[in-house]
């Protein structure tokens, strides 16, 4: 009876220690520890979910896409350093499409990618930081045939929230990978920026297309 | 695989060498201001050769591979080519001073050999002794030698002028090879080539036919996976923050 009460009590008290911790530390400062493993873990299980239910018309698994996207990565951060110095070579005008076409080429390319799901399970292998602001979170994509992919997740706090600047498949970082290709789309054409939109506008379109034969 | 490609190996090594001598010295890969490419229309130029003979020949022969063969049989004949790399997986960690990873290869090579069947049955790794891929172009990086510019080699396919030089140097040296060689067992060494080719290239079908489909420009995204993969078997694949490019914070309020 005494032993039982006590763990109520205690029960109460850790619950209680709990709500305070959580609603008196900020979410960035929370960073160090557990969190963006727990967030790229959510994350995780949150895209397999939809990409595992027959239910989930393609049209929808794009949109579902879009929003994960936007809601966990930061986008904008990503577009900008895979321009690189490119950035300030384009008129506001080209800087605006660019944004805007480059959001559309990942969600229309990934979209595709992750729509040859086939059983692959996740599990979040680790975190260490990563220069002041980023913490590198490892996983493993576990498939049904084959050997295991090594994804690594670079994380910023930002926002009260986690938001995801990189993904690094087998040690290829794709947000470097992308940044040489665009640095070199535009050298080969003469240093034009247009080149670069143009070859976006291409990519969206080929995938599109792709897709509504595919249906 | 010809049998002139011993000596257009050599022949590329020496060259490799020379030109060698010329490049200035790099950081790492992440670091690396440009493509450092100076060579890029030649490199072009092979590289859209060799996508020809891909396409006609070797990805059909690795498409073939991949779907006659049992998985099973697949995964025992990786097992014994990388069990015939012991010598050189050996010499490369002790060159670049790995002991542990040196008595790892000792130890898988033992386990392997004898109770996994001739190297059939990766035992060793159930055992905890994963297999680790190590090669002299990783041993010149470990010992600092400087990249050099991009290359893309005949048939061979992207590297630089020290992993050429590893490469060939690998060639020359590997102690399986050369003892095939000196019994009249050249077609063991034939095959093996041709096994060693068909393997990596099947495990390659996926992520190449994505990076043709999707990729802006075939040729970079080609040299900076190239480059970024085998940065991460120099670090002997662990992920490495301080190698990490420096990614700025842009604010979000700027675009809409």
């Amino acid at each position: 009876m005494m032993t039982n009460r006590r763990s109520i009590f205690r029960g109460a008290v850790g619950l209680l220690l709990a709500g305070l911790v959580a609603f008196a530390l900020p979410a960035a400062a929370q960073q160090a520890g557990k969190a963006p493993s727990d967030f790229v873990q959510k994350l995780g299980d949150r895209a397999i979910s939809v990409l595992a239910d027959p239910k989930v018309s393609k049209p929808q698994a794009v949109e579902v896409f879009r929003e994960l996207l936007n809601d966990n990565f930061d986008v904008q951060t990503i577009g900008r350093f895979v321009l690189g110095r490119y950035w300030n070579t384009a008129q506001p005008a080209q800087q605006k499409e660019y944004m805007s076409l480059f959001e559309q080429m990942i969600v229309e390319v990934y979209a595709e990618r992750f729509s040859q799901y086939s059983g692959e399970t996740f599990k979040v292998t680790g975190s260490q930081p990563a220069g002041e602001r980023d913490a590198v979170v490892t996983s493993q994509v576990l498939r049904p045939s084959g050997p295991p992919v090594n994804v690594a997740w670079r994380v910023r706090g930002k926002d009260g929230g986690f938001k995801i600047v990189d993904v690094v498949v087998e040690n290829v970082s794709m947000s470097q990978t992308q940044r040489s290709e665009f640095a070199s789309v535009i050298e080969n054409n003469g240093g034009r920026f247009e080149a670069l939109l143009d070859a976006l506008r291409q990519r969206i379109r080929t995938v599109q297309t792709g897709q509504a034969s595919a249906r | 695989m010809s049998c002139r490609a011993p000596v257009t190996l050599a022949a590329t090594a020496v060259l490799m060498l020379l030109t060698g001598c010329a490049s200035t010295p790099q950081t790492t890969a992440s670091a690396r201001p440009g493509p450092n490419d100076p060579l890029e229309p030649v490199n072009r130029g092979i590289f859209w050769v060799n996508e020809a003979v891909d396409v006609v020949l070797i990805r059909p022969a690795a498409e073939i591979y991949r779907a006659v063969l049992p998985d099973p049989a697949q995964t025992g004949v990786r097992n014994v080519l990388r069990n015939l790399r012991s010598p050189l997986d050996l010499a490369n960690q002790t060159l670049q001073g790995d002991w542990n990873g040196a008595g790892n290869v000792l130890e898988r090579f033992a386990l392997n050999t004898t109770v996994g069947i001739g190297g059939l049955i990766d035992v060793a790794a159930r055992q905890g002794i994963p297999y680790e891929y190590e090669s002299f172009d990783q041993t010149l990086a470990v010992w600092g030698v400087p990249e050099g510019p991009y290359l893309v080699l005949p048939l061979i396919g992207p590297s630089s002028v020290r992993d050429a030089v590893g490469f060939g140097g690998e060639y020359l040296g590997d102690p399986v090879r050369l003892y095939a060689d000196n019994n009249d067992l050249e077609w063991a060494s034939y095959t093996r080539t041709g096994l060693t080719v068909l393997d990596t290239r099947a495990g390659y079908i996926d992520v190449i036919d994505d990076l043709r489909r999707n990729s802006f420009d075939y040729y970079a995204a080609m040299r900076s996976l190239y480059r970024q993969r085998r940065d991460g078997l120099i670090r002997d694949g662990a992920p490495d923050p301080t190698q990490m490019p420096d990614i700025p914070d842009y604010d979000n309020s700027s675009t809409p």
